[in-house]
């Protein structure tokens, strides 16, 4: 059904002096003034700082009062409470419950309601438990309120300090061409989800899904094989729920459980979110056959961390190392666990430069190169060292025999060049002055030696170049 | 006449195997022209194991690959470069002074340094894959070999030159002797190349090459 225009609220609109719409209309809502408000959403502001988790815990708790809670980091939530106001009272016996949810997870908190999301932030943060259930009274409400509320970039606020505009209403009454040249897009665009002019989306709070399984065996097991095969029926169960939500791990924990020690936990970190049962099955095996158990097993439980969203690999035409084959996700992450299941955690790692003349503080370790697939952009080309330095570094430097003032090693050594003088780090306790030189020993083998410039002016091997 | 491209266009047909492109290997240049020469195909042998024999640890075997590996960790589509137990600590500001892309290299440390060769070199992810090993035995060494070609790694096996008169399933089997600023290779087998001796001098500011 198409809409069409009525003639008679045109010429209503039409017939508005123009003096009526120019300040306050400005900026204000196109909706009818009376119409009735279609979301009422409850704004919960948290002044005292709060960790991440403590805001989620909130959020799971105020599910009781509606299905749609939204996050606002880091100190706010809210809460859309249209349709569960008559459950509660009224917006009053509402505004007591979720306060006194807040109270029993021992946070203060103020609740203020509003038809807009935005609006309803900004009536708590700007310490007012008002409840604005109509549109009418929205921007009424508003305009009193300090502009810090909406928590706008300090550059902005100062200069619409100076330019006199302190509170909302100020700026609602300000031209909106004007607004979105002198202060941006983005800040009109608050002003107009404050209103109700443009719609807010926002996105919906929601459980974080994990997996926990536990199976009762009939009996107690000690073989690592009759273990794993136990486990085989959760793996797979795993790897259903996993599929169903389209979902992958990250975390796994297994535990096993004894007759009288506390239980066996073996948990498994993977690099890259997991779907596949088989593969979790198998590296749960590894991690298995590594373990020692002080009694036989009596039930065994899988447990995981929060699922993380799994975007399976695109598939090339070509195969990995061919000509336009790259990296795949799937092969680099596997390579990892499968390291790692057998080696230890700290198996494999990367390289990574530091900002330091200490050779030994020039470099340090990382986590293992991106598996990212697909094309990167090749690095650009290091500003090329001046100086010299081995391919290869000693953990720590090794003393040298020195005969007649000259180090030697399987034979005296043949220094080359000109020595490269390093004097630093007197500012952290691991204060150095050496001088680094190159030489030659009698296998042609070179090596990266130094002489300390304190006394007793020993020699040491530090490097070896390749 | 123009025998010589009607010939060429000849040899072209698949029926037809000669000894020397017996591989038709896919290669690397080398970054060494006098090697890249005498290597088969041309340079570097993209999958397979090669062996690099040395008398002494530091004899020049890196100076020798970088060039390689350079190039392979800056292409846009860089697997990764694995240094499976080095021996010392592979010192990062000079690799990367080498022209060497660091978010492209791991380094795997630990126990079961030939397990874990051939888990890398079979596992799909690595352009190349570098190991230093005492005394494998020959059955290890055919793992390792068929282990590179499934995941199409250039593997680099570091070991004595006593091992030289082993018999070895490799693709290509290199000994090297430092020389004062260079490197003297032997080629001991490739798939299709004779063997001899080449002395490489490290071009006047690589990084190999000796400031005096």
């Amino acid at each position: 059904m198409a809409l069409l225009p009525i003639p008679g609220a045109r010429a209503a609109d039409e017939a508005m002096p123009a003096a009526h719409v120019v300040p306050l209309r400005a900026l204000a809502s196109p909706q009818l003034p009376n119409a009735p408000a279609r979301e009422l959403w409850a704004g919960v502001h948290l002044p005292t700082s709060v960790p991440a988790t403590t805001l989620q815990r909130l959020a799971l708790r105020a599910e009781a009062y509606t299905p749609r809670v939204s996050l606002e980091p880091p100190d706010g939530l809210l809460l859309e409470v249209k349709g569960s106001l008559h459950l509660f009272a009224g917006a009053a016996g509402l505004r007591l419950a979720v306060t006194d949810e807040c109270r029993r997870l021992g946070m203060p908190s103020i609740v203020a309601l509003a038809p807009t999301p935005r609006a309803a932030l900004a009536l708590a943060r700007a310490g007012r438990s008002h409840a604005v259930l109509e549109m009418s009274a929205l921007t009424g409400a508003l305009a009193p309120l300090p502009l810090a509320a909406l928590r706008w970039p300090e550059d902005i606020l100062g200069r619409l300090a100076r330019s006199g505009v302190r509170t909302i209403g100020a700026a609602l009454r300000l031209p909106r061409s004007g607004f979105a040249r002198r202060f941006g897009a983005a800040q009109l665009a608050t002003l107009d989800a404050l209103t109700g002019r443009i719609p807010e989306l926002r996105d919906a709070f929601r459980v974080p899904l994990r997996f926990r399984r536990r199976r009762e065996l009939t009996c107690e097991l000690e073989n690592h094989t009759a273990i794993l095969a136990a486990l085989a029926p959760l793996c797979a169960e795993l790897g259903t729920f996993l599929r169903a939500r389209q979902c992958g791990v990250l975390e796994l924990e297994c535990r096993l459980g004894h007759r009288h020690s506390p239980p066996t936990r073996c948990l498994m970190r993977l690099a890259a979110p997991a779907t596949d049962a088989h593969r979790l099955a198998e590296l749960l095996g590894e991690r298995l056959a590594a373990l020692t158990l002080p009694e036989p097993v009596r039930d065994c439980e899988l447990r995981s961390e929060a699922l993380v969203l799994h975007r399976p690999d695109c598939l090339h035409l070509w195969q990995p190392g061919e000509h336009g084959g790259g990296l795949l996700s799937s092969e680099a992450s596997g390579l990892i666990e499968r390291l790692r299941a057998r080696l230890g955690d700290e198996a494999i790692y990367g390289l990574m430069l530091r900002e330091g003349h200490r050779p030994e503080a020039a470099w340090g370790k990382t986590a293992p190169p991106s598996i990212s697939a697909g094309s990167r952009t090749p690095p650009g080309h290091e500003p090329l060292r001046s100086h010299r330095r081995p391919l290869w570094l000693l953990p720590s430097p090794q003393p040298l025999p020195v005969e007649d003032g000259l180090p030697r090693r399987r034979g005296p050594l043949l220094l080359i060049g000109e020595p490269e003088r390093i004097e630093t780090g007197w500012w952290d306790g691991g204060e150095i002055a050496r001088d680094y030189y190159t030489a030659t020993d009698r296998g042609g083998v070179r090596l990266w030696v130094f002489r300390e410039r304190e006394a007793p002016h020993g020699w040491f091997l530090h490097g070896v170049f390749g | 006449m123009d025998g010589a491209p009607k010939l060429a266009r000849l040899l072209e047909h698949p029926a037809i195997w000669r000894g020397r492109s017996a591989a038709r290997l896919e290669v690397l240049p080398s970054g060494f022209a006098a090697l890249d020469e005498r290597l088969p195909g041309g340079g570097w042998p993209r999958s397979g194991l090669i062996e690099i024999l040395i008398a002494r640890f530091g004899s020049g075997e890196l100076y020798l690959l970088l060039p390689a590996l350079a190039a392979l960790t800056r292409a846009t589509e860089a697997r990764w470069c694995v240094w499976v137990a080095p021996p010392l600590m592979p010192f990062a500001p000079a690799l990367a002074t080498a022209g060497l892309a660091l978010d492209r290299i791991a380094v795997v440390g630990g126990a079961r340094p030939l397990w874990a060769f051939e888990q890398v070199l079979g596992s799909g992810a690595c352009d190349a894959a570098l190991a230093w090993a005492r005394q494998p035995k020959p059955r290890e060494l055919r793992r390792l070999q068929l282990a590179a070609e499934r995941g199409r790694t250039m593997g680099v096996l570091f070991r004595p030159r006593s091992a030289a008169r082993e018999t070895s399933p490799a693709v290509l089997r290199l000994a090297l002797t430092p020389l004062a600023s260079g490197v003297r290779v032997t080629l001991l087998k490739g798939r299709g190349s004779d063997r001899g001796t080449i002395e490489l001098v490290w071009p006047p500011g690589a990084p190999g090459r000796l400031q005096v």
